[in-house]
């Protein structure tokens, strides 16, 4: 039973992480306030789970929920790519509007409110993922690839200019850099792991419907990579560990369900605001936003 | 039906203006995003239903004590947080992440405390809408568009003629100049808490009495104030006023020819417009926008 449960919370880890992990390219490494990143997280797990209801195979559903948020990230880079600060997250979070609308309406294809039930477990090459310890294990797989891969990335010479952008637009222009490409390709990759962390969500839990992908829910992956350190994976590693467990401890102090929801976002709240007041650059974090 | 909608537009545009009016201020004084205005404007809404509906307090006396509340709750956040943040040099981005964590703060207070059922302030009884040119309006709707306007009038006179607003206007033009000929910068950003924590309040009472209370809504309502103030320039208060009528307006026409769950998404595509075509807002002023 005791061990059920941390599987649980265990996959939780690994799905939070790769989406927090994923939130850290743009807005850690490339600057870029996205506050409607839960959206590429919906579309990665919408499309997931309809691709998999018409028999398209597991991993071939996985890697389009990674391609398709990358397509939105494209579209999205276009009005937005001049904003900055304010101006980008205000954008960004009618972004996340604009899909959370689609998903609530487009009742054809996502059966609105309702939300689509009976999502497969994964198949991979005839294997069926069926019980959670073996999901964990897919999941581990997932989020460690995911890790090393960013990780290549954020240290590849293109995550240097991506940082060099972040840091002073400008100067990487009259360097004859295109920003304007180079962040978008920030955007989509960090749009196609979240659309990962989505496809995962959806095949663990089974059912999806529009709630869970409502702009406020990415507050706690934002409290994840500020309270981690902006610019660095693993603060973003220790911090969602860190950020998913402590409100189980709520949980065990026997806590009914309904105060447990507030509860749990009144402590990320106040962590996020103390942390922003007396280490605003999070605990192995690099630079400040600015 | 285009009467009705014109109506539908303004009532809606009234309090998204409110809305966008006391964060223009607040953003214009202070230079950063104040995202929790929006849970100020929640809190409003559930002050009067606790001085009113369940206290049992006479409605007027309720409506003032929550006006007086949502201000000192702003000056709280600016005293407690945004100030402590200043001292540190913090960067707007910093003060705007730290409002949203305001934000989310406020809410999930008013969840716990009063539970996530819709609420409903039982004071005017529904009446029957009165025609008007061709729209039914409710007598509420009618004190709503007043009341907005007669408030909207009195802060655009306060910003442009009193001492107060003067001050504030030049501490939004240049803050160490301000400093310099002796103006307290403190005491200003405090005063432009107040002034737009309390037209939240307003705007949380016109909310409370039009539709039914739930703690989520303040990010929304937040929104589409914000949404409306960047359409109109965002650092002027009457551009600000103008963009929120104006998204209140395109907001219901649209639902012609889409059906109603896309109003949020009317709303944004309308943002996207603007930024891509016309950053600086309707009123184009350029100043204190950070590019």
């Amino acid at each position: 039973m005791i061990s059920a449960y941390l599987i649980h919370v265990a996959i939780i880890i690994c799905i939070d992480l790769v989406l927090a992990l994923s939130l850290q390219i743009s807005i850690g490494y490339a600057g870029l306030l996205n506050f409607g990143h839960i959206a590429f997280f919906g579309i990665g797990a919408y499309t997931s789970a309809l691709l998999t209801m018409q028999g398209v195979p597991w991993i071939i559903a996985l890697l389009c929920a990674g391609i398709i948020p990358m397509f939105f990230a494209y579209l999205l880079s276009i009005p937005t790519n001049r904003l900055k600060g304010d101006y980008l997250a205000l954008a960004t979070m009618g972004f996340s509007f604009v899909i959370y609308a689609l998903m609530l309406n487009w009742n054809s294809l996502t059966k609105g409110p309702l939300g689509i039930p009976g999502i497969t477990k994964p198949i991979i090459f005839g294997l069926k993922i069926s019980n959670n310890l073996s999901f964990l294990i897919l999941a581990l797989v997932i989020t460690g690839l995911t890790y090393s891969i960013l990780h290549k990335i954020v240290k590849s010479p293109f995550g240097n200019l991506l940082q060099a952008t972040r840091d002073d637009e400008d100067a990487a222009k009259a360097l004859g850099k295109n920003t304007f490409k180079i962040k978008t390709i920030g955007l989509m990759i960090s749009a196609f792991f979240a659309g990962i962390a989505g496809s995962l969500y959806a095949h663990y839990i089974t059912f999806i419907d529009p709630s869970s992908f409502a702009m406020m829910m990415i507050i706690p992956i934002v409290c994840m990579i500020i309270i981690g350190g902006l610019a660095s994976l693993k603060g973003t590693f220790f911090a969602t560990i860190i950020l998913v467990i402590i409100p189980e401890i709520l949980r065990f102090v026997g806590m009914p369900s309904s105060i447990l929801g507030p509860a749990r976002q009144i402590i990320y709240a106040l962590i996020l605001i103390i942390i922003l007041i007396y280490q605003p650059k999070g605990f192995f974090g690099k630079v400040v936003l600015n | 039906m285009f009467m009705q909608l014109l109506a539908n537009g303004l009532i809606a545009g009234a309090i998204y203006a409110l809305i966008a009016a006391g964060f223009s201020l607040i953003y214009k004084t202070n230079k950063f995003v104040h995202f929790a205005h929006g849970s100020v404007i929640v809190a409003g809404g559930y002050l009067l239903y606790l001085f009113y509906s369940l206290i049992g307090i006479n409605f007027w006396i309720s409506v003032i004590l929550t006006i007086i509340s949502t201000a000192l709750v702003g000056l709280l956040l600016n005293y407690i947080v945004y100030a402590k943040l200043r001292e540190r040099k913090a960067s707007p981005t910093i003060m705007l992440i730290a409002s949203v964590g305001l934000l989310i703060l406020i809410e999930s207070l008013v969840l716990l405390i009063f539970s996530a059922d819709a609420k409903t302030i039982g004071f005017l009884k529904v009446a029957k809408g009165i025609s008007l040119f061709g729209a039914i309006i409710t007598p509420l709707q009618i004190v709503i568009i007043i009341t907005a306007i007669l408030l909207l009038g009195f802060l655009l006179w306060l910003m442009k003629n009193s001492s107060l607003g003067k001050a504030m206007r030049a501490v939004s033009d240049d803050k160490n100049l301000s400093e310099v000929l002796g103006i307290n910068t403190k005491k200003i950003y405090n005063y432009s808490f107040i002034i737009g924590s309390a037209i939240a309040g307003i705007a949380g009472i016109l909310v409370a009495l039009e539709q039914n209370l739930e703690p989520s809504m303040g990010s929304n309502l937040m929104i589409k104030g914000f949404t409306g103030a960047i359409i109109g320039g965002v650092s002027s208060v009457p551009g600000a006023i103008l963009g929120a009528f104006l998204l209140g307006i395109v907001e219901n026409f649209g639902i012609w020819f889409l059906p109603s769950g896309y109003k949020d998404a009317i709303a944004f595509g309308l943002l996207f417009i603007f930024l891509l075509f016309k950053p600086d807002g309707l009123l184009g002023i350029k100043k204190g926008i950070k590019k």
